[in-house]
C-alpha cells in the first residue's frame, strides 16, 4: 500500500522545492482515485524472506528430508540424497504453494534451494 | 477434455533420456490435475496434495529399475491412460481411496507380513501372468 501511493506522489509531484510536501499531498487525497492504480499489482511483489521462508518449509515437510539440514542454499540431490523424482516432486509442491506454472526447461534447471528462491523472487506472477 | 491430457502422441522414445524426460513430463501433468482429482471426488478431509504427490512417485518409483524404452513407453501409456480415467470420473471415490490413499498398512497388496512363508513361485503368480 505504502508503494503504491509513494509511487502515484512521486508520479504527480512536479513541484522543484519539496519544503510544501504536506499541501500537494492533501490536495492529491482529493484526485486519489483517478491517478492511484488501485488494481495494478505492478509493486505487489513478495518479500524475499517470505519467499525463503516458505521454500524452506515446503522443503522440510517432504517426507524423505530430514529437516535439520535444510538451509536456503541446500542442494537437493548432493546434500539431501534425493533422486531427480524427488526433485521434480519438489518444484510441483513450489509450484503449488506460489500458484505458478513452471514451464518443463525452467522446472529442469532448479536443482537447489537458491535456485528456486531465485526463480520465485524473480516471477512476476507468484504469490 | 480428457483428450487434451494424452500429451505424448509418438509412441516410440530414442532413447532411455527421452524416455525419461517424458516420466517427468507424465508426473508433472498428473501433479497439476491433483486439484481437480480433489475437487471430482472430494477428498480434501482423507488426503493432502502432497501425499497424493509421493503416492504417484512411488508408484513411478515401482518400475524405476527398467531400462527398455519400449517398455517405459508402454508404462507411461498405462499410467497416462489411468490417468485420464480418473480425471474424466470413469472412477469412484473408493477407488481412488482404496488404490491411491490407504496406506501401505491397509491396502492388501503391500501387505508384506501375510505372505511370507509362501513361496517364491507362489508370488509370482498372484502378482501377474507372466513371470
Amino acid at each position: 500500500m505504502a508503494a503504491v501511493l509513494r509511487s502515484a506522489i512521486l508520479r504527480n509531484v512536479r513541484v522543484p522545492v519539496v519544503g510544501n510536501g504536506s499541501k500537494v499531498v492533501s490536495s492529491l487525497w482529493a484526485h486519489r482515485s483517478s491517478y492511484v492504480r488501485s488494481m495494478s499489482s505492478h509493486d505487489d511483489h513478495l518479500e524475499r524472506s517470505q519467499v525463503v521462508d516458505r521454500i524452506v518449509d515446503i522443503v522440510k515437510s517432504f517426507p524423505k528430508v530430514d529437516p535439520s539440514k535444510v538451509t536456503p542454499e541446500v542442494h537437493f540431490q548432493k546434500d539431501l540424497g534425493l533422486d531427480s523424482l524427488d526433485n521434480v516432486e519438489i518444484v510441483m509442491a513450489i509450484e503449488e504453494e506460489f500458484k505458478l506454472e513452471i514451464p518443463d526447461k525452467e522446472a529442469d534447471k532448479i536443482d537447489s534451494c537458491a535456485l528456486a528462491i531465485e526463480y520465485v523472487y524473480n516471477h512476476p506472477m507468484a504469490s | 477434455m480428457a483428450f487434451a491430457m494424452r500429451v505424448k502422441v509418438p509412441p516410440n522414445s530414442a532413447n532411455l533420456q527421452e524416455a525419461r524426460h517424458r516420466t517427468f513430463d507424465f508426473f508433472r501433468a498428473a501433479c497439476r490435475s491433483i486439484p481437480s482429482i480433489m475437487d471430482i471426488y472430494n477428498l480434501y478431509d482423507v488426503v493432502n496434495p502432497s501425499q497424493l504427490r509421493s503416492t504417484i512417485a512411488a508408484e513411478i518409483r515401482k518400475n524405476a529399475h527398467i531400462t527398455n524404452p519400449k517398455v517405459i513407453d508402454m508404462l507411461l501409456f498405462k499410467a497416462m491412460e489411468e490417468l485420464s480415467n480418473i480425471t474424466e470420473h470413469a472412477k469412484q471415490r473408493h477407488h481412488i481411496i482404496g488404490q491411491y490413499v490407504v496406506g501401505n498398512q491397509g491396502l492388501v497388496q503391500d501387505a508384506a507380513n501375510k505372505d511370507e512363508n509362501v513361496s517364491n513361485f507362489l508370488k509370482n503368480f498372484y502378482k501377474s501372468n507372466y513371470f
